[in-house]
């Protein structure tokens, strides 16, 4: 009885989060992807949202890497609180995100005087797309990436510094390979993260084809439009993105442990 | 019951709303948004009672599935640009190379009327042929809704942005320079309204049409700037 019941309330999450994935995979056949993606607006949306992605990735990997391994590696007072510091962007709605950014950033925002007189404006950017994804989906990556390192046992560095290696040589023959599916599978979620990000875009960057209107924001004003074609077309792209991901994370994690 | 109106009227429906229902007896709900996207969720059959647009073109997407309508107000178009920035000093500087100019979506309506007002100044030779054209190359974001301009420009991010006379709000006053568009420039904005054929509450929503069109309910409109 407890086990049925236990089953009934699986499935009926399981149908809950499929159900509509499936609805919205009917609604359009391959030739209106096809469609959507070379249409101006879409083709647009497609090549800026993954030029911005690959950037925010890259600033990514090269910023949250030492940040990763030194809160794997090092003890010092606070280190609890850098942990809490770098969960805030996945806990803070995004639309908190992209009003902070705005107050940081924005023209007459905290770092405003300085980007003025070095005649930079951010909003309404591409880099202002870049830098709502990197606050929005690092945090995922330093996570994964922190867990990964702690998984690497001190004892093999130490093996390895005595064996006359030095410390960069070390962490790139020893500890990252050790690390790397957990590196990759944290790099994919904060890829994926920044593809789907939204709120901070549309609010930070603004809304320009080609300029910041990426995938996400296309699919919400092909809904505002009517042109619900193109919405539904490009969601699909998102969703299989989002399926191809969740899949390589699932295979990564099983070859971690 | 719920009234899905246009961005621009936030401010007179929610003055009218507690008089209406004191009124009425109805309690009522608004939804305020870019006209577009509340005749898309229209569209999609969301359970409203009221739909009032900021133009004519959202409210005939709509059609079939509303009564006849009614013209609610009237509104006019200004541009704005931040009260302590000189870049825009005039209309014309809108079309000046490096002016970043924010608009409304082309299928929200005052992004419709404000493209309309810029093609109309493209008649008076101190504007010139081509000015509508080297505006929009200069358009750094296309918002959802009017009230998303306004905020945009308070913020200072942009230089200038077209949005209704009404929404310079006392509030927001201090913070933008209001330049006006010759006359004749400026597109008529018309405000139809209509009950939602498939209203969840058909007493309340012709209540709602029948308080807002009379003279007790256009007080609301008018003391915020909008014409009969």
């Amino acid at each position: 009885m407890i086990r049925a019941a236990v089953a009934v309330a699986a499935a009926l999450l399981i149908l809950f989060i499929v159900a509509p994935l499936v609805a919205l995979c009917i609604h359009v056949t391959p030739d209106r992807i096809v469609h959507a993606v070379t249409t101006p607006m879409g083709r647009d949306a497609l090549r800026l949202s993954l030029l911005t992605t690959a950037c925010s990735l890259a600033l990514t990997l090269a910023l949250g890497t030492p940040l990763a391994y030194i809160l794997a590696r090092s003890s010092f007072a606070g280190r609890t609180v850098l942990d809490a510091i770098v969960d805030l962007p996945i806990v803070v709605p995004p639309a908190v995100a992209g009003l902070a950014l705005l107050f940081a950033f924005g023209r007459f925002g905290v770092a405003g005087p300085l980007l003025d007189a070095l005649h930079l404006r951010i909003a309404f950017t591409t880099t202002a797309v870049v830098l709502a994804q990197l606050f929005v989906g690092a945090p995922f990556y330093v996570r994964a990436a922190r867990a990964g390192f702690i998984s690497v046992p001190r004892t093999l560095e130490e093996a390895s510094q005595t064996l006359g290696m030095g410390p960069l040589r070390t962490f790139a023959r020893v500890t990252v390979p050790l690390a790397l599916p957990a590196l990759a599978g944290g790099a994919m979620l904060a890829w994926a993260r920044a593809l789907g990000e939204f709120g901070a875009t549309i609010m930070f960057a603004g809304n320009l084809q080609g300029v910041s209107q990426t995938l996400p924001l296309t699919v919400y004003l092909g809904l505002q439009s009517g042109d619900l074609e193109l919405s539904a077309s490009l969601a699909v792209v998102l969703v299989a993105i989002a399926l191809a991901v969740a899949g390589g994370v699932r295979v990564l994690e099983r070859r971690a442990s | 019951m719920t009234v899905f109106a246009a961005a621009s009227l936030r401010e007179a429906f929610e003055a009218a709303g507690p008089a209406f229902t004191t009124a009425s007896g109805f309690p009522v709900r608004f939804d305020f948004g870019g006209s577009d996207m509340l005749a898309t969720q229209i569209l999609q059959g969301a359970p409203v009672d009221v739909f009032a647009s900021a133009n004519t073109a959202q409210m005939q997407r709509v059609v079939s599935m509303v009564g006849a309508a009614k013209t609610l107000a009237h509104n006019h178009l200004v541009v704005i640009a931040p009260a302590g920035d000189t870049v825009v000093a005039s209309i014309a500087d809108l079309g000046k190379h490096g002016t970043k100019v924010v608009l409304a979506a082309a299928t929200v309506p005052v992004g419709a009327y404000a493209r309309t007002a810029f093609g109309a100044l493209e008649r008076d030779p101190a504007y010139g042929n081509g000015f509508a054209a080297r505006v929009a190359a200069n358009v750094v974001s296309e918002e959802t809704d009017v009230k998303a301009v306004v905020t945009k420009v308070a913020l200072g991010e942009a230089d200038a942005g077209v949005v209704y006379a009404t929404d310079v709000s006392p509030a927001l006053a201090p913070k933008l320079r209001v330049l006006r568009f010759p006359a004749g420039a400026g597109p008529d904005a018309i405000y139809p309204i209509a009950v939602v054929s498939a209203a969840p509450n058909a007493a309340g929503a012709a209540a709602f049409v029948g308080f807002i069109t009379s003279p007790a309910g256009l007080a609301y409109l008018k003391a915020r700037g909008f014409e009969e």
